[in-house]
């Protein structure tokens, strides 16, 4: 799974820090195992509400304070959304935009 | 000087250099986001990290001054924090969130406010909490508590007394308190102090004069009827007070420390304000669990 990020972590961009974890068969590098955590908790929310098996590529735009707007693809379908998490990973918001 | 993040005790800039090197080479989540956010997106060699570090916690304008550029960066400026924009113009759910999770803050507040006591020999430290204690929890002959306009305001929002002090804290609320509980009871005043009493300046008067782009709320909320009279109330004694309440303890602080302590302060204020970023929102998060209850 491809995302925008492509300097550092698949979630912060940052590139200090190198935890791999495996999301959808692809062996994606993350700053930490929170990025790591909350990444795999918005495949799987994304995938809840689409349906979709799999997904191609997300766009995610803001940080931690904000909250992250993105969007998923997969194939020709789009979903954007919004998620903000607590420093530990929880999530407090997921909604679809 | 301490970790900011792990408080392990370090000796020089060079030592906290390579401490954070090394916790960055284990991908340790605390140590990382710590550079993430504070220091540098981008990973940098150990020389530059030392000074830029030493750059961060350079207190040219003081104690107080960093403290309050600090916080005010973290909570007010750039991305400010989402229950802060939200608390412009509160709405019932946020108020009633507000509501259930201070309680159990002040509630936590009084008994580090002890604590500190405890730890200090000094009659101005004494003084001050003393006072401290007496207006957010217990109130004089003329004067509610803070806490008991924090509880009129719940009620007036449709929560009952037994429901507030009944409730139990949400999980970042529950592992903040225990940070402040352990950090006034174990540590020096200064560093108790210093977790504590610098939190209260978010409801500072002064926050856009230091470069904050909001203050706690809109003052213009105060003339209108979109909040009831207890919410004015209640927001209204917090604003009052807290300006000398954070100030001067910051003054204290100063007064009585030597660099070195100083700079352990530092690394407890940074550990603070991590926990209460997340008390903050556990305030939202309170608020939105009510209203799907209802």
């Amino acid at each position: 799974m491809k995302t925008n990020n492509e300097n550092g972590c698949g979630l912060c961009d940052a590139t200090w820090g190198e935890y791999f974890r495996e999301i959808d068969g692809d062996n994606m590098v993350f700053c930490c195992s929170i990025c790591a955590d909350i990444f795999q908790e918005m495949v799987k929310r994304v995938k809840e509400n689409t349906g979709w098996k799999s997904i191609d590529y997300v766009e995610l735009h803001g940080n931690y304070s904000k909250g992250r707007e993105c969007t998923a693809r997969s194939g020709n379908d789009n979903f954007s959304y919004y998620f903000r998490t607590y420093s530990d990973g929880k999530f407090i918001t997921f909604e679809k935009r | 000087m301490k970790c900011p993040v792990c408080l392990e005790p370090l000796e020089s800039y060079v030592n906290m250099s390579s401490h954070f090197l090394s916790e960055n080479e284990k991908s340790e989540p605390g140590h990382v986001m710590f550079l993430n956010r504070y220091i540098y997106k981008m990973r940098i060699g150990k020389k530059d990290l030392q000074e830029k570090l030493e750059g961060f916690f350079n207190m040219k304008d003081g104690f107080r001054g960093w403290i309050i550029k600090t916080f005010i960066n973290r909570f007010f400026r750039e991305s400010p924090h989402p229950f802060i924009i939200e608390n412009q113009h509160p709405k019932p759910y946020l108020i009633r969130g507000y509501a259930i999770e201070h309680h159990h803050f002040l509630w936590q507040w009084v008994r580090s406010c002890s604590y500190i006591i405890g730890n200090s020999d000094n009659d101005d430290v004494v003084q001050y909490e003393i006072e401290n204690i007496t207006s957010e929890w217990y109130g004089t002959h003329d004067t509610p508590s803070h806490h008991e306009l924090l509880l009129r305001m719940g009620e007036a929002y449709g929560l009952t007394r037994s429901e507030i002090l009944n409730s139990r804290p949400l999980p970042a609320t529950e592992a903040a308190i225990e940070f402040w509980s352990s950090a006034c009871k174990n540590l020096t005043w200064q560093e108790g102090m210093s977790a504590m009493h610098s939190l209260e300046l978010i409801a500072n008067r002064k926050i856009i004069e230091y470069g904050g782009k909001y203050g706690y709320f809109d003052p213009s909320i105060m003339n209108s009827p979109e909040i009831n009279a207890e919410a004015k109330e209640f927001l209204k004694e917090g604003y009052l007070a807290d300006v000398s309440h954070s100030e001067r303890a910051l003054i204290i602080i100063s007064r009585h420390s030597d660099m070195d302590t100083l700079q352990n302060c530092q690394a407890l204020f940074m550990r603070s304000i991590e926990y209460f970023y997340d008390y903050l929102l556990a305030r939202i998060e309170r608020g939105h669990l009510l209203e799907n209850k209802q």
